[in-house]
């Protein structure tokens, strides 16, 4: 398939299309890197669309909170593109994959387009193929791109980073996971979800959502005016799944009138184009066999007290 | 003692002088139940462990349930079968019955299983493949055509459809004259376990246990002589559990089934004597006759300490088994035999009240009249040929037998007692907690076996390099189905359609409501001529369809193998591959149709992830568009289709097509499973690449993979 085939499939449309140019992103081989930032260029598209980031701690219902919300959105008439980054590499081996699995009628839908990724070893981490994955699914035509994250790592602050809104699920047992949660996480969130809001564990969410406001009270908002939403649902239930999309859908309306929408997506390429500068110099410093070469002759002499650190640092840069 | 004590030091000497010098203690073993198997036992062991084995017929029944046990009459013969149409099968029973079989036990098959009617759409590839498709009570009145309900004992496995089926059952019978006060035999029943290893569950866990109580509600009142349930290890051990596993989750499931009835207002001796069990029975001989003395036993105690029945026979454990399908090879088939015999020896000194002994071509396809004759004559010949009959618990009292008994029992236990703590079964099977322990042990045996640890004569030792040709039970199911369909058009049509669509109503409100027996309104829905599919669909409509959370493991399977050279190459090949294409090499392992066998596909996912795959797993049950689907979507290299119940050959051809329809037919396809070699030029022809059957050595697959792979995009 020639780049220009590529290209047109993914406008069209075409899952095989839109499959392999995600191959292409997600490709640690040098040669694919080039050409799949040519075909990113290629297929830009200006079509409105709202990416939501999905995040919350292993086993919390992420997947079953999409199938449902995903369901939901084709009622709807929307297309909607799946993204599910799972950032805890395995230490030896690959990954296996059973996201799908808890998907099963979002999956076999026409109007869904679900891929996960593996991440062991990728260059760039996980940022930088989801962002331009998700890219690839808008110009393929999709209106609503969810990515799914393990709250995991530096993973969520990443994806967080790259969507107009970020969406935690969180469990019902309020009081345990407060204490559970990471530092910085509380300032990014838009909507807090606390999910499996069912059986013996409704009332249990209730009360969360309670103590959650009040903790959340004490911070300053991510945006002036706009304070983080809290609702509970069940996603296996399909409870207040609706509810949960009217939320997404007030903020976006919101954003979009204040005119942050449009300034915060530009203000993401901004600070997408420092990484990308970033990382290639880092690339580039670290990258090469002749440099690396250099490096572990510094690091030997430095070990033997042969010269010393600020020394060889500027020695190095020096190359 | 003192006499006992030297004896032992000099038996300990003497070892040592054979072993140059090692320790006695050496020749000890750890078994995968997670105690140690002594070189020699003896007295002193027994006493020790303070266990007195009793009489049989008397509390605690380690040595049987009944005190006369084989010496009055021998254990029922009791063969699994069923396939095709019932018309078929029919012929089958009756010809079986004429040769020495005692009892019936029923097949059905997937799409029965999963409470489809062989018109639906999700199950062509399954209609008579795999037992013997039934779609209305008039199925049933075929089945035991000449058959007489009233004397003949029968056996069903059936689980998801339970309702419909007992329903098909009864109104059978009574259309043959005979009230349900007359029937006699075993309904399995047993839902607990699909969730765990079987896989052919339909509503969501909390509803199906409704369903058993209300079918044990119905039997305790109606059925006196029917066994409301068939509590069962048997899918636990073939699905990979040890027999510490096998025991430990089986009585855990009983004391569930019994606490959810005594909680509906039942009273535990009007069920628990009808309470039977199902175990397997492998090639660990010792272990496995040990393993029914310890249910027994164990079984006795925890009723009393739990529910203080008042009738002795709500203790007793009466058990049927199976011999091990899993431990028979496709590989020099005839070898089965044996290992058959021996499985069915330890049944036997166990104490089982039935047995089915399976056919030498079990791994290959269904049983065929000659092998099913041979699997049959293992059991009269042991009954009729042997004097092991004439002796009761013939190996009562032996050191190591009663030992093993009581390590076993007291490993179970513990394992029990942890269940206990998660809040009993239902709330561990909610966590997944034995499933992922079953599918630990079933990648740690896989490992051992593939390293060649342990040996499988025929596989990984002692290979037969020219092995002769087998034949085999090939049902049309395409065929089956056609006629199938006609069938269901023909009670659609002559039948009353207020009347039937009332009765459906009936059983959806009271699915809805918590209110009234299930299997009562159903009865009457099929006396209105309803069909086993719109009997699941009316409770469906009402619960929904469950679909099950797909763990997976990783790890466990390097674990083992890790130190092997072999296995370091293949997974540097598959690292070289990764740095060449940019990414690790892809499969989406898949499982279509109704077949709902997993292990082969969990063992391979994991196995595959460990040695440097990325493994996509999909959902079990999909159509061959949802596995294309996600095949494209995820951009895998390959497709590993894991395929057991008889399938491919519809399902694997269709695959192909949509693939290429959608512009992906540089996918490529791997089969594996039990697949006849009758049946792979068909396969290659279709498109497949590369075929794996039962005994396959995993990494010598995934080499393989890599190889077509590679040729693929040559
Ligand atoms: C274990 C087993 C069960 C277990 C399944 C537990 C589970 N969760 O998997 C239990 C007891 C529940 C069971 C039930 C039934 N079973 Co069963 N079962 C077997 C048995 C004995 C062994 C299968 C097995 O797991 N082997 C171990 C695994 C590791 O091996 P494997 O799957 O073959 O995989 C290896 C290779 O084939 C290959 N491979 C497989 N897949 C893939 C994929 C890829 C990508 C690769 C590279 C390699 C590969 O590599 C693996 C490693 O060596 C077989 C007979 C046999 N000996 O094969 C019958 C068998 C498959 N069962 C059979 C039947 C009929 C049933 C039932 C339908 C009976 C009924 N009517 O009720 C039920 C229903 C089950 C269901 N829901 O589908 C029939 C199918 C008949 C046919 N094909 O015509 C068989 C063949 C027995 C027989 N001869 O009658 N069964
Ligand atoms: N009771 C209840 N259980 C739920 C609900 N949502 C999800 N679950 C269950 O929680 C478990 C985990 O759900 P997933 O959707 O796989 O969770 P996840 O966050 O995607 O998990 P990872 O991808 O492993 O991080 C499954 O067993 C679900 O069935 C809910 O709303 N109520
Ligand atoms: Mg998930």
């Amino acid at each position: 398939m020639t780049i220009d085939e590529l290209a047109k499939g993914v406008q069209e449309g075409k899952r095989r299309h839109l499959a392999k140019a995600i191959t292409l992103v997600e490709s640690n081989r040098e040669a694919d890197q080039q050409t799949a930032q040519e075909l990113i260029s290629k297929v830009r598209s200006a079509k409105e669309t709202i990416r939501v980031g999905i995040s919350g701690v292993p086993g919390v219902g992420k997947s079953t909170f999409i199938e449902a919300l995903g369901n939901l959105l084709i009622e709807e008439g929307l297309k909607v593109a799946v993204l599910a980054v799972d950032p805890s590499s395995p230490a030896t081996g690959g990954s296996i994959l059973g996201d799908k699995t808890r998907m099963e009628t979002l999956s076999s839908k026409d109007e869904a387009f679900i891929r996960p990724s593996p991440t062991s070893g990728t260059l760039g981490g996980v940022a930088k193929r989801t962002r331009e994955s998700m890219m690839l699914c808008e110009a393929a035509g999709y209106d609503v791109i969810l990515v799914e994250t393990v709250g995991v790592g530096q993973s969520e602050f990443e994806v967080a980073s790259m969507v107009d809104c970020f969406l935690v699920l969180m469990l019902p047992g309020a009081g345990d996971s407060l204490q559970g949660i990471k530092r910085g996480i509380m300032e990014i969130i838009d909507i807090l979800v606390i999910n499996k809001a069912d059986g013996d564990q409704e009332k249990m969410a209730k009360n969360a959502v309670t103590e959650y406001q009040n903790a959340f009270h004490l911070l300053t908002p991510k945006y002036d005016g706009i304070g983080v939403e809290f609702l509970t649902v069940s996603s296996i239930k399909k409870k207040r799944i609706d509810a949960a999309w009217e939320k997404i859908q007030g903020l976006i309306s919101v954003l979009k009138e204040k005119g942050i929408f449009e300034a915060q997506r530009k203000e993401q390429e901004l600070n997408w184009f420092k990484r990308l500068v970033e990382d290639e110099v880092l690339r580039r410093l670290w990258g090469s066999r002749e440099n690396k070469k250099h490096a572990e002759e510094l690091v030997e002499k430095i070990k033997k007290g042969e010269i010393a650190p600020a020394l060889a640092a500027k020695k190095m840069l020096e190359k | 003692m003192s006499d006992n004590n030297s004896g032992k030091e000099n038996w300990k000497k003497g070892v040592e002088k054979l072993l140059k010098g090692g320790k006695a203690e050496s020749l000890n073993r750890q078994s995968p139940e997670g105690f140690e198997i002594q070189a020699l036992y003896d007295s002193e062991d027994v006493s020790k462990r303070n266990t007195d084995p009793g009489y049989p017929g008397e509390f605690p029944f380690t040595r049987g349930p009944y005190s006369s046990m084989y010496t009055q009459r021998p254990w029922t013969i009791r063969q699994y079968a069923g396939f095709s149409t019932a018309e078929e099968s029919n012929k089958f029973y009756r010809q079986a019955l004429e040769k020495g079989q005692k009892g019936l036990s029923v097949a059905f098959d997937l799409a029965t299983h999963r409470g489809y009617d062989s018109d639906h759409p999700r199950v062509v590839g399954d209609v008579g493949k795999a037992g013997v498709a039934i779609d209305s009570v008039e199925d049933m009145k075929i089945l035991f055509d000449g058959i007489p309900l009233d004397k003949m004992s029968v056996s069903m496995t059936m689980n998801g459809a339970v309702i419909p089926i007992m329903a098909a059952y009864i109104v059978a019978a009574e259309e043959q004259g005979v009230s349900p006060e007359q029937l006699s035999g075993t309904i399995q029943n047993d839902i607990l376990k699909e969730f765990m290893v079987r896989n052919t569950y339909i509503y969501p866990p909390q509803e199906s246990m409704r369903l058993v109580s209300d079918i044990i509600e119905y039997t305790s009142e109606k059925m006196p002589r029917f066994n409301s349930i068939s509590i069962s290890g048997y899918h636990m051990q073939e699905a990979g559990a040890d027999s510490a596993l096998e025991l430990a989750f089986t009585l855990a499931d009983g004391l569930e089934y019994v606490k959810t009835a005594v909680e509906s207002g039942l009273d535990v001796d009007a069920f628990a004597p009808r309470l039977s069990f199902f175990f397997a029975i492998g090639m660990n001989f010792l272990m496995e006759v040990s393993k029914l003395r310890a249910a027994r036993t164990l079984w006795a105690e925890l009723m009393k300490e739990h529910f203080q029945p008042k009738n002795q026979k709500s203790l007793m454990l009466r058990t049927h088994c199976q011999t091990s399908g899993w431990s028979l090879t496709a590989q020099d088939p005839l070898n089965n035999v044996v290992r058959t015999t021996i499985e069915a020896m330890a049944a036997v000194l166990g104490g089982t009240q039935s047995l089915h002994t399976n056919s030498y071509d079990e791994a290959i396809s269904l049983p065929t009249e000659t092998s099913s004759r041979i699997a049959r004559n293992t059991q009269t010949i042991i009954q009729e040929e042997t004097d092991i009959t004439h002796t009761v618990d013939p190996l009562g009292g032996s050191y190591a037998i009663e030992s093993m008994t009581h390590d076993l029992k007291e490993k179970a236990k513990t394992i029990i007692n942890e269940v206990m703590e998660m809040g009993g079964m239902a709330k561990a099977i909610e966590e997944g907690y034995p499933k992922r322990k079953i599918e630990e042990a079933a990648a740690i045996k896989q490992a051992g076996i593939d390293k060649g640890d342990i040996t499988i004569v025929g596989v990984n030792k002692y290979v037969n390099e020219k092995e002769d040709p087998v034949d085999i039970l090939d049902i049309d199911n395409t065929g089956v189905r056609d006629g199938q369909v006609n069938l269901i058009d023909e009670i659609k049509a002559k039948r009353d359609k207020v009347a039937t669509k009332e009765a459906l109503l009936a059983i959806t409100e009271a699915a809805k409501s918590g209110e009234g027996n299930i299997l009562d309104l159903a009865v009457e829905a099929t006396r209105k001529r309803a069909t086993v599919g719109e009997i699941s669909t009316a409770l469906e409509q009402a619960w929904g369809r469950h679909t099950a959370t797909n763990q997976t493991i990783k790890g466990v399977y390097e674990s083992v193998y890790k130190s092997d050279k072999g296995y370091q190459e293949i997974k540097s090949k598959i690292d070289a591959f990764s740095e060449e294409e940019g990414r690790r090499p892809r499969i989406l392992v898949v499982k279509m149709g109704q077949d709902g066998h997993d292990r082969g596909a969990k063992v391979v996912a994991t196995a595959f992830a460990d040695m440097g795959f990325d493994v996509d797993v999909g959902p079990l049950f999909s159509t061959p568009e949802e596995a294309a689907k996600q095949a494209i979507e995820n951009d895998v290299h390959v497709i590993g289709v894991s395929t057991l119940a008889a399938g491919h050959k519809t399902l694997i051809p269709d695959l192909v097509k949509i693939l290429k329809k959608e512009e992906a037919g540089d996918i490529i396809i791997v089969a594996g499973g039990v697949i006849p070699v009758q049946d792979y030029d068909f396969l290659y022809e279709a498109g497949v690449s590369a075929i794996f059957g039962p005994g396959t050595n995993i990494p010598k697959a995934a080499s393989k993979v890599i190889d077509e792979i590679r040729a693929q995009k040559a």
